[in-house]
């Protein structure tokens, strides 16, 4: 039988029920504005303080998190001082990839992207995501070539939203 | 400095720096609870004289600043020229949870066609 809760509900709710404070940003926040694109990960820009990288080990705790890519048994320690160590960390977990950015290109960190952010209902809960023109203004900043469809996808919801 | 299109982080920051409820900003601004709420969410697309109105009770002043946009990046825009833009159109008719759980779908069913071409690749 198929699991009602789908692994981004999973890992949402594990960030909101330890009362994290992160912002959606990347593709799932593209997705929210209206991308046509899937992806497969889920990056969120959390903040920085102690109380937060302590409720961020807490959340994750119970969904194995893992650095993607790394070999296996590399030892990797999921902790308050391994985030506190770290910055930016890319994640396999039971529930799915994620993507922990302590700050992204073009965007800063947490607070610097608050400014920039709407509320939204996902899953029954109140969620922080980037808004549009952040969205855009932190793709360009980023300045990928593998950006540029997504830019110009953007750009065009952009001009879509803004004809309505 | 705010984007004028998020109307929402405007009320919804000048209302924490006030450290007001949704409620006792709507009864200073003269507004409801659900009116502010609606407006926090981005559902709501309020007057300028009614956002400004909003952070006037939330104790601010309103100022707008002319912004000049970056120019067109020609190689956005020929990007943008091969955009579907009747997928953007249908997926802006649908709410925000909608997308969300449209997508959360996608992965899971691609998940499991991954497992099964994965499956189908092990030799018997």
């Amino acid at each position: 039988m198929t699991d009602s809760i789908t692994p981004l509900q999973r890992l949402l709710d594990a960030l909101h029920d330890a009362g994290v404070e992160f912002i959606i940003v990347g593709g799932v926040a593209a997705r929210a504005h209206g991308s046509s694109r899937l992806t497969d990960d889920l990056d969120v820009s959390y903040s920085r303080s102690p109380g937060n990288i302590a409720r961020v080990v807490q959340a994750l705790a119970s969904l194995d998190p893992y650095l993607r890519g790394a070999p296996p048994g590399l030892p990797f320690e999921w902790s308050d001082r391994t985030l506190h160590n770290g910055l930016n960390f890319t994640l396999t977990t039971t529930a799915g990839a994620l993507d922990l950015l302590g700050e992204i290109t073009g965007g800063g960190g947490y607070a610097d992207l608050l400014p920039h952010c709407i509320t939204v209902t996902v899953f029954g809960r109140e969620t922080l995501l980037l808004d549009l023109p952040h969205l855009i203004h932190v793709k360009r900043a980023a300045g990928r070539p593998k950006d540029f469809e997504v830019i110009a996808e953007l750009e065009a919801l952009r001009e879509e939203t803004e004809r309505r | 400095m705010y984007d004028i299109q998020n109307v929402a982080a405007v009320v919804r920051e000048c209302r924490a720096a006030a450290w007001l409820t949704q409620s006792e900003l709507a009864a200073r601004a003269a507004s409801s609870q659900s009116g502010i709420a609606r407006i926090e969410e981005g559902s709501a697309n309020p007057t300028v004289r009614t956002l400004s109105r909003i952070v006037n009770a939330a104790g601010f002043d309103l100022r707008v600043t002319l912004v000049p946009r970056p120019a067109p990046d020609p190689v956005i825009e020929r990007y943008k020229q091969d955009v579907d833009r009747s997928l953007l159109r249908e997926n802006l008719r649908r709410t925000i949870d909608e997308r969300l759980r449209s997508l959360a779908d996608w992965q899971r069913d691609s998940r499991a066609l991954q497992q099964a071409v994965r499956a189908a690749r092990v030799p018997t």
